[in-house]
C-alpha cells in the first residue's frame, strides 16, 4: 500500500531522514519508535506531502506521490494527525470534524451525519458543541484523530496521539486506535510510550539519527541490541508491560 | 420550517427598514445616510469574504474600490459609454488584480500580507495621480449626470433600492459562506492551513478564490459609488482610510459573520455622520474634535466587544442558555 524507496530529507547540512526504505501492506499496524530528533515526524511530513524529499520516492496505492501537495495525497486516502495538535480553535468540535467529512461528502447534510458518526466513534459525543480550543489535551488529541478519520483515509499516520495523557486517557485512546484499525484502516503510529506500542503494533521500525536501524515484531525489537543501546536503555520486558 | 435564528431576524429588520424608508421619508439627508450605510455595509461584506471568512486580512481593498470607481467614471466621462460597461471592465480588472494579491497571500502571512496589500493600493494611487493623460491625475474625474438607468443617472430613491440589492447580494453571499462546503473549508483555511491541507483542502486555491470574489464585489461597489457621488479622485478612492473603513466595519460588527459588516456600518457610518454634523465647523470651536470622539468610541468598542457586535449577542445568548440549563 505504501512504499518508501530510499527516502532522504535534508535541512541544510543536517540529514533528518537518511535513505529510509519501508513497505506497509494494507491492514498493517506499524509502529515507529526512536529518540527525540530521530526523524520520525520528518518522515511523516515527507510521506504526507509537507516536505519534498531530496532523494527517493514515496508510492501510495500505485501512485507516485513524491512531492505532491498534501491535500492531493489526503484525497488519495492518506492523511495524518499532528504531534502538536492543530484544532480549528474557534470552531466547534462538530464543525472541525465536518470539515474533514466534506472532503468525501460534498453535501453539507451528508457530511454532518458522517461527522456525528465519527464523533461518537471517537468518544467526543458529549463535547460536539464545545469550542475546540476549550478542550483539554486528551480530547484535543481525540479530535485530531476524529477529524482525520472523517476524511475516510485508507492509510492514517498518527503522530504521538498518546503523549501527555494519564493512564485512563491512555487506555481509552489505545482502545480507539484498535477500533480504527478494526474498521480496516491501515495505520502507522509514532509513539514514545513503549508499553502501549508493544501491545498495539504488529511491526515496529526504529529510527536513529534519521536512519532505520531495526525493524521487526515487538518481541524482536524489544531484544534488539541496537534498539536497547540507542533507545530503551534496558531490555523491555513484554510480560511486565 | 425551522425557527429563524436571532441574527436573521435582525437582518430582516435592518434590510426591511431600509426598504420602507423611501415610502415614509423623502428627506434627502436621511436617504443619503441610508444609502451610504448600505453601501459601506456591502463593501465591508465584500471585504469580509477574504478578511473574515478566509482570514486573509487586507488593508488595501481600496485598490479594488478605486479600480471600479475609475473604470465606471472613465467609461462614462471619457468614452461616453454606459457606466455599467465600466463596472464590468472594473470587475474584470479587479479579478486580475485579486488573483495577483491572492498569489501574494500564499507567500506572505498575517501582517506581511496586510502590508503588501497597503503597498498595492498605494502604487495604484500613484499611478492614477500621475497618469494625467488617461486619468486626469490628481484633479480627478467628474462623472457626467445623464438621467436613466443605463447611464446610472438616478434619484435618491432609485439609488437606495439599487444599493439595497447590492447589499442583499453581499449578505446572501456571506450566508452561503456560513453554511456551504466552500464556507466550511475557508474556515478551516483561516484557522489552520496545515490542518486544512491534511484534510484534503486545496488551501492555496481556496484563498485565491476568496480574494478574487472579494475583489470583484468591492470593485462593483466602487463603480456604483462613483456614479452615486459623481466625482472620483485618486487620493480618496485609493486611500488607506477607505481600506481601513472596510475592515473596521467588519471588525466592529463581527468578522466572519454575515450580519457583522452591516451592523458595523450602521454604527460607524451614523456615528461619523452625526459627529461630523454636530461637532465640526468653525462654529463649534473645536475643529476636528469629532475625530477624537470617534476614536474614543472605537477604543471602547474594541475594549468591551473584541469579537464585535455579533459577538456580544452570542455571549449574551450563551449566558442565558447557561442560566436556564
Amino acid at each position: 500500500m505504501l512504499t518508501l524507496e530510499s527516502v532522504t530529507k535534508r535541512f541544510g547540512g543536517l540529514t533528518a531522514v537518511r535513505a529510509v526504505s519501508l513497505e506497509v501492506r494494507a491492514g498493517d499496524l506499524l509502529g515507529i519508535i526512536g529518540p527525540n530528533g530521530a526523524g520520525k515526524t520528518t518522515l511523516f511530513n515527507v510521506i504526507s506531502g509537507y516536505y519534498r524529499p531530496e532523494e527517493g520516492r514515496v508510492r501510495f496505492d500505485g501512485h507516485d506521490v513524491t512531492g505532491l501537495p498534501a491535500h492531493e495525497i489526503s484525497r488519495l486516502g492518506l492523511t495524518r494527525t499532528f504531534q502538536i495538535v492543530k484544532p480549528f480553535g474557534n470552531l466547534s468540535v462538530a464543525d472541525n470534524v465536518m470539515i474533514g467529512a466534506l472532503t468525501r461528502l460534498p453535501r453539507v447534510r451528508d457530511a454532518r451525519v458522517e461527522a456525528e458518526r465519527v464523533i461518537a466513534l471517537c468518544g467526543l459525543g458529549p463535547h460536539a458543541r464545545a469550542r475546540a480550543r476549550a478542550l483539554p489535551i486528551a480530547l484535543r488529541k481525540r479530535l485530531e484523530v476524529a477529524r482525520a478519520l472523517a476524511t475516510r483515509p485508507r492509510l492514517l499516520l498518527l503522530d504521538e496521539v498518546m503523549a501527555g495523557l494519564n493512564p485512563a486517557e491512555l487506555a481509552g485512546i489505545v482502545d480507539l486506535v484498535r477500533r480504527i484499525h478494526g474498521e480496516g484502516v491501515t495505520l502507522i503510529v509514532i509513539e514514545h510510550i513503549m508499553a502501549a506500542m508493544m501491545r498495539l503494533a504488529q511491526r515496529i521500525v526504529m529510527l536513529h539519527h534519521g536512519e532505520k536501524i531495526a525493524e521487526g515484531t515487538p518481541q524482536t525489537i524489544a531484544h534488539d541490541r541496537r534498539v536497547i543501546d540507542a533507545y530503551l536503555g534496558e531490555e523491555f520486558n513484554l510480560a511486565e508491560a | 420550517m425551522s425557527r429563524l435564528a436571532p441574527d436573521r431576524w435582525v437582518a430582516l429588520v435592518v434590510f426591511g427598514a431600509a426598504a420602507v424608508t423611501p415610502l415614509l421619508i423623502r428627506d434627502t439627508f436621511i436617504l443619503d445616510s441610508v444609502i451610504l450605510i448600505l453601501l459601506w455595509g456591502a463593501l465591508s461584506g465584500a471585504w469580509n469574504v477574504a478578511g473574515g471568512y478566509a482570514g486573509q486580512v487586507s488593508l488595501g481593498h481600496a485598490a479594488f474600490f478605486g479600480i471600479g470607481a475609475y473604470a465606471a467614471a472613465l467609461m462614462s466621462a471619457r468614452y461616453g459609454q454606459s457606466p455599467w460597461l465600466g463596472l464590468a471592465a472594473g470587475v474584470l480588472l479587479s479579478i486580475g488584480a485579486g488573483a495577483m494579491i491572492g498569489y501574494l497571500s500564499n507567500r506572505l502571512k498575517g501582517p506581511y500580507f496586510a502590508l503588501s496589500t497597503i503597498a498595492f493600493a498605494e502604487v495604484l494611487k500613484i499611478v492614477a495621480s500621475r497618469w494625467r493623460g488617461f486619468t486626469a491625475g490628481s484633479e480627478g474625474v467628474p462623472v457626467p449626470f445623464r438621467p436613466g438607468f443605463w447611464t446610472l443617472g438616478l434619484g435618491h430613491v432609485a439609488w437606495l433600492y439599487l444599493i439595497l440589492v447590492l447589499a442583499l447580494l453581499c449578505y446572501a453571499l456571506q450566508i452561503y459562506l456560513e453554511r456551504s462546503r466552500v464556507g466550511y473549508q475557508l474556515a478551516g483555511v483561516r484557522e489552520d492551513e496545515d490542518a486544512a491541507e491534511a484534510l484534503g483542502i486545496a488551501t492555496r486555491r481556496r484563498k485565491v478564490q476568496a480574494i478574487v470574489v472579494s475583489a470583484a464585489l468591492t470593485s462593483a461597489c466602487g463603480s456604483l459609488w462613483a456614479q452615486y457621488v459623481g466625482f472620483v479622485d485618486p487620493s480618496h478612492v485609493f486611500s488607506i482610510d477607505l481600506s481601513v473603513r472596510f475592515a473596521l466595519n467588519a471588525i466592529i460588527g463581527g468578522m466572519g459573520t454575515a450580519l457583522g459588516p452591516f451592523l458595523g456600518s450602521i454604527l460607524i457610518t451614523s456615528l461619523e455622520t452625526y459627529l461630523r454634523a454636530t461637532f465640526s465647523g468653525i462654529k463649534a470651536g473645536f475643529t476636528g474634535i469629532y475625530l477624537i470622539i470617534y476614536g474614543v468610541v472605537l477604543i471602547l468598542i474594541v475594549r468591551f466587544a473584541p469579537e464585535g457586535l455579533t459577538g456580544i449577542a452570542a455571549r449574551l445568548r450563551a449566558r442565558s442558555v447557561g442560566a436556564h440549563a
